[in-house]
C-alpha cells in the first residue's frame, strides 16, 4: 500500500501497529497530545507531566506513553517531510485505521503548524559549518627582518566557523597580501552573481 | 560441569566457613550490592569492627563470594553443578542452601551486568543526508553535477564521532544493491540451515 505522506512508500509495521494504541483515547486527548508533540519536535521541550495526565484515562502504561509520542513524531515529521496537505494525511490515516475525529483532530493540528514544522527541518538538514561572523583589519608592512623598506598593503581575516555538532565556534585566521585578495575579492562576487541569478 | 577453585580462591572462602549462615547472608548482600554498583571499602571496615577480624579477611571473603557467583552465572551452571562445586569448599548445610538460594535469585541479573561490560565496536547510531547539485566552481560555470553529502554518526562506547562521506548517485545505487544483497543472504538456504542448528 503506497502512502503520499511515507513518500510512496509502505507506512512501517510499527506505525500500523501503534494507530490501535491511538484510538483508545479520545480525539479530544489526541489533539492535546499533538500539540505537546509538535513543541517537542520544534525544540521548545516537552511536557511530560501534561503527557502523563492526558494518557493516564485512558490508562495507558508506559510503554504505550513512548510508543504513541514516537508514532505521532514519525506521522507529523514526515507528513512535513513530504510536504503533504492536511486533507491527503486524513485520508491516508483512516484508510490505516484511525477513526474520523481522531484522523481530522490530528490533521488540523499539523495543518497549523506545517509551516513551523517544515521551517524547522529546513534549519536542521545536513549542514557541515556555519560561517558565524567576518573580522577583518588592514595593515600597511613598513620593514621586516628581510627587506628594509617595503610598504605594502596586506589584510588580515579572522571568520569564526560554528561546527553544527558540537556548537563550538572556533576562529580561523588567515592573511592576505593585496594582489591575492584582489583576486579572492573577484571571484567571490562572481560566486554571489551566479547565487543571485538561481534565486 | 564443575567449578575448579584455585588455592587462593578457597583460602579466602575459608573465613566464610567459619561464621554463622545469618553473616554468610549479609555477605551475599554486600557481593551484590558490589557487583551492581563497585566496591566501597568503608563496608569492609564496619563488617571487620562487628566480627572482630582484620579487613583484609573480610575483603578477601568478599571478593571471593563476588568471583564465585560471576563465574557460576558466567557459564550459567545448574543447581546441581552449583551444589557440586561447593562442595569442596567446606561450609555447613545451611549455608550451602543459603549460597545456593542467592545464585539462583540473582543469576540473570549478574548475567546481563556481564553483557553489557563485553567489548564495543564503533556501531551506527544515526544518518543524515543532503543531496546537491554543483553549479558551477571557480574552474569550469555551467555545470550540473548531482552529489549526495552523508553524515555517518557513530558510537564507540560511549563516544560519539562523526563521519563526513560524498558520493555521486550511480555510486549510490551501487552501495545499496550491494547492502541489500547482504541482508538477502539472511535468506539463503545456507544460512537458515546455519541458524536452525544454532537455535
Amino acid at each position: 500500500m503506497k502512502f503520499r505522506f511515507c513518500g510512496d512508500l509502505d507506512c512501517p509495521d510499527w506505525v500500523l501497529a501503534e494507530i490501535s494504541i491511538l484510538s483508545k483515547m479520545t480525539s479530544i486527548k489526541m489533539k492535546l497530545l499533538c500539540v505537546q508533540v509538535i513543541k517537542d519536535m520544534l525544540s521548545e521541550g516537552i511536557d511530560y507531566e501534561k503527557v502523563y495526565k492526558i494518557t493516564q484515562d485512558a490508562k495507558f502504561e508506559i510503554g504505550d506513553v513512548k510508543a504513541s509520542i514516537a508514532a505521532l513524531t514519525f506521522i507529523l515529521s514526515s507528513a512535513a517531510k513530504y510536504n503533504c496537505d492536511g486533507e491527503t494525511v486524513s485520508n491516508e490515516l483512516q484508510q490505516l485505521g484511525l477513526p474520523k475525529e481522531h484522523a481530522t483532530s490530528l490533521c488540523k493540528s499539523y495543518s497549523d503548524s506545517s509551516d513551523r514544522l517544515q521551517a524547522h527541518l529546513r534549519t536542521t538538514s545536513l549542514r557541515l559549518s556555519h560561517l558565524e561572523k567576518t573580522e577583518w583589519r588592514v595593515d600597511y608592512i613598513l620593514s621586516s627582518s628581510e627587506l628594509k623598506e617595503v610598504n605594502e598593503p596586506c589584510v588580515q581575516m579572522k571568520l569564526h566557523v560554528r561546527n553544527p555538532d558540537s556548537g563550538t565556534t572556533t576562529p580561523v585566521s588567515f592573511t592576505v597580501d593585496m594582489d591575492k585578495f584582489r583576486i579572492l575579492l573577484n571571484e567571490l562576487r562572481q560566486a554571489e552573481k551566479m547565487m543571485d541569478n538561481f534565486t | 560441569m564443575l567449578l575448579m577453585f584455585e588455592d587462593q580462591h578457597k583460602e579466602h572462602l575459608s573465613f566464610l566457613t567459619q561464621v554463622s549462615p545469618d553473616v554468610v547472608k549479609e555477605f551475599c548482600r554486600i557481593s551484590m550490592e558490589f557487583i551492581r554498583k563497585g566496591t566501597n571499602p568503608k563496608i569492609f571496615q564496619g563488617a571487620a569492627q562487628k566480627l572482630n577480624v582484620d579487613v583484609d579477611t573480610v575483603h578477601h571473603g568478599v571478593e571471593g563470594l563476588m568471583y564465585l557467583l560471576t563465574e557460576s552465572s558466567k557459564l550459567m551452571l545448574n543447581e546441581i553443578d552449583f551444589q557440586d562445586s561447593i562442595m569442596t569448599l567446606g561450609f555447613d548445610e545451611d549455608t550451602r542452601q543459603t549460597l545456593l538460594e542467592i545464585y539462583l535469585q540473582n543469576r540473570r541479573e549478574i548475567r546481563t551486568i556481564l553483557s553489557e561490560m563485553t567489548m564495543d565496536l564503533p556501531h551506527y547510531h544515526n544518518l543524515e543526508w543532503r543531496f546537491d547539485v554543483q553549479l558551477a566552481s571557480r574552474s569550469l560555470r555551467r555545470q550540473t553535477t548531482p552529489t549526495v553529502l552523508f553524515k555517518l554518526h557513530t558510537e564507540d562506547s560511549g563516544v560519539k564521532d562523526t563521519t563526513i562521506l560524498q558520493t555521486d548517485p550511480v555510486n549510490l545505487l551501487h552501495l545499496t544493491k550491494v547492502l541489500d544483497e547482504a541482508l538477502q543472504e539472511m535468506k539463503s538456504p545456507y544460512c537458515r540451515r546455519i541458524v536452525r542448528n544454532i537455535k
